[in-house]
């Protein structure tokens, strides 16, 4: 292979070279990025916990269940820990920054999730302060909280004071970080009892009752079973309830914002048929410029096979250099989306997976980018090629 | 050892707009090895499709075309291409170097084809170039070097792999009088010091002086052969 005339090659056009590879590496960085987010998305379905179930109103998933509910639950064979799990829908400051809350149990939490693992604080501190909350510490970063900061929310769920524009008020005891990817590290749990206590005492107004209940079951009980038997229990209740795997729940809960994962694979293969022409056209631009050195070639005795190979590696090389910058790339955007981005995909990363489904994708484009000028290559007479307009 | 070259009832023809033109009709021509032919004839009689066929960058339609024992004809064009980089070196009129390559890595090209190191390959391209009086020029890209000196490195690539046979299309045509002297001497030297059978396609009657013979074609057919008795250059 003539390397030297190669890279020569590459280097004659260096503003086309520089485009087509800028181009390749852009591509690839928002491939993987919108990759990574559709991962991060269905990855909370695939390593949902197995022997977690929610129970949630057979009408709504915003009907709350009584409370007394969960102490009936707890007698029903299999069920072994229960937590409430309340939406607080709460905003940060003045512009209205978004991010997840929920009142849970904080003995069974810490029971129960066991990939929720603190960084910073402890469970202890959290548990005993009523306003304590934990938070992940994507969050914590994106905040530029520390443990014993206040955290000031208004909810428009349980909202405080006159016109419900008085804040509540959150301590940060403890940080944590997602041991499994199907939890983010953008959310804040605190205890569900201090939402209790504030409708009791009229300091704050709202429904009463918990919107869901997660349930953590024996491993050797059928998970059927037990949700069968959760909601025979509550067949006459004043709310009938609903009872899911964990999985499936997360799985009913996206579906309401539609198939997010093909919209961005969509656009992803898009982006890539966008990027495959602009590659293949440069690509042909080269041989046909070329046409009279190849011919050239050919009577200097290159072989048909040398010439189309020769066309085909600078593709794959133009690909290549493109690929890596856009791996590069691809980890400095997602290092920027990922407090955006893990609220509602927690297993958003460019990983190793990612890469080599975007990599592997970039290696074909390459490929097939240089073979149509290659195959034309081959196919031309030499005595035509030497006829060429150098 | 000096390469003959001979052609049988050689009949090449085109193709171009549904029209078939008879380029080479029912050629006989014998070339002796170690010869320095100039090959003349009006514009379209077939001089260069002559020169490819002998080349091998082409096939004839019928007949048989030989360059020593090789009979081109039986050869597929994986085959032609392997025997053109051992075999015959070209010399054309455009110079056709590679303008992103330097004179050295432009004479240096055929050699990859040969099992030889970097090291060897470096060394017989600057010999080639020495032998054409450029090896100072040897870091030079085309476009730094003016026409005569691209066409002696072309000169220099064409006998790189020591072929036995040198083909050259109008390799004067676009250079003037003096340098393309210069070139047809350089072709003469190698003639006659290397024992290089060489076929020269020329328009111009005073670089057919320096061959030792001429060959006249004539739509398509042999016209005469001429040997040449007050060759130019010649000591």
């Amino acid at each position: 292979m003539p390397w030297a005339l190669l890279f020569r090659n590459m280097l004659g056009h260096p503003v086309r070279s520089a485009l087509t590879v800028l181009s390749v590496a852009v591509a690839l960085a928002l491939l993987c990025v919108l990759d990574a987010t559709a991962r991060g998305y269905t990855s909370a379905v695939d390593l949902a916990a197995q022997n977690r179930l929610v129970v949630m109103s057979q009408v709504s998933l915003f009907v709350p269940l009584p409370l007394a509910y969960q102490q009936k639950m707890e007698q029903v064979e299999g069920v072994q820990t229960t937590t409430k799990f309340q939406w607080f829908g709460g905003e940060y400051g003045d512009r209205g920054g978004f991010f997840a809350q929920f009142g849970v149990d904080a003995d069974a939490f810490e029971t129960m999730y066991k990939e929720v693992s603190l960084v910073e604080g402890s469970f202890d501190e959290f548990r005993g302060e009523r306003t304590g909350c934990v938070i992940g510490k994507g969050l914590a970063a994106q905040y530029g909280w520390a443990l014993g900061d206040e955290v000031r929310l208004t909810s428009a769920i349980f909202p405080r004071g006159a016109g419900g524009k008085e804040a509540w008020t959150f301590v940060v005891r403890g940080i944590y970080e997602a041991k499994r990817k199907n939890f983010d590290e953008q959310t804040m749990f605190f205890h569900f009892d201090y939402i209790r206590d504030s409708l009791e005492t009229g300091a704050a107004q709202g429904a009463e009752g918990a919107g869901t209940y997660a349930i953590e079951i024996d491993p050797n009980m059928r998970a059927e079973t037990v949700m069968s038997a959760i909601d025979a229990l509550f067949e006459n209740g004043p709310q009938r309830t609903r009872t899911t795997s964990e999985a499936e729940f997360n799985r009913q809960f996206m579906s309401m914002m539609g198939n997010i994962p093909l919209l961005l694979r969509s656009i992803g293969g898009a982006v890539l048929f966008a990027i495959f022409f602009a590659v293949l056209n440069t690509m042909l631009m080269a041989g046909r410029e070329r046409t009279r050195d190849l011919g050239i070639m050919k009577a200097l005795g290159f072989k048909n096979g040398h010439i189309g190979m020769m066309l085909v590696v600078e593709s794959m090389v133009l690909i290549l250099i493109g690929s890596l910058l856009g791996v590069v790339l691809a980890k400095g955007l997602a290092e920027v989306m990922r407090p955006f981005v893990s609220g509602f995909a927690p297993g958003f990363a460019i990983d190793g997976a990612v890469l080599a489904q975007g990599l592997t994708i970039a290696g074909v484009l390459g490929l097939v980018s240089g073979l149509a000028p290659g195959l034309r290559a081959i196919r031309i007479l030499p005595v035509h090629a030497l006829r060429e307009d150098a | 050892m000096a390469v003959p070259i001979n052609l049988r009832s050689v009949t090449k023809s085109y193709s171009r707009g549904g029209e078939t033109l008879r380029v080479l009709d029912e050629l006989d021509l014998d070339m002796d090895g170690g010869t320095f032919y100039a090959l003349m004839g009006p514009s379209g009689s077939g001089k260069t499709t002559l020169l490819n066929l002998v080349g091998g960058l082409d096939h004839c339609d019928s007949g048989h075309v030989a360059v020593g024992a090789d009979n081109l004809n039986d050869m597929t064009s994986s085959e032609l291409a392997e025997w053109r980089s051992a075999n015959v070196g070209f010399v054309f009129q455009g110079f056709n170097l590679l303008p992103v390559l330097s004179a050295r890595e432009n004479v240096e090209l055929p050699l990859l084809l040969a099992p030889l190191s970097k090291s060897q390959r470096r060394e017989q391209a600057e010999r080639a170039l020495e032998l054409v009086g450029l090896k100072d020029r040897m870091k030079h890209k085309p476009r730094e070097l003016s026409g005569g000196q691209e066409q002696r490195v072309a000169i220099a690539r064409a006998i790189a792999t020591d072929p036995q046979v040198l083909l050259a299309d109008e390799p004067t045509g676009d250079l003037d009088r003096e340098t393309a002297d210069a070139v047809l001497q350089i072709l003469q030297r190698l003639n006659r010091e290397l024992d290089k059978t060489i076929l020269m396609v020329t328009h111009d009657p005073q670089a057919a002086g320096y061959a030792d013979k001429t060959i006249h074609l004539d739509k398509g057919k042999l016209g005469r052969i001429e040997e040449n008795t007050n060759i130019t250059g010649a000591n």
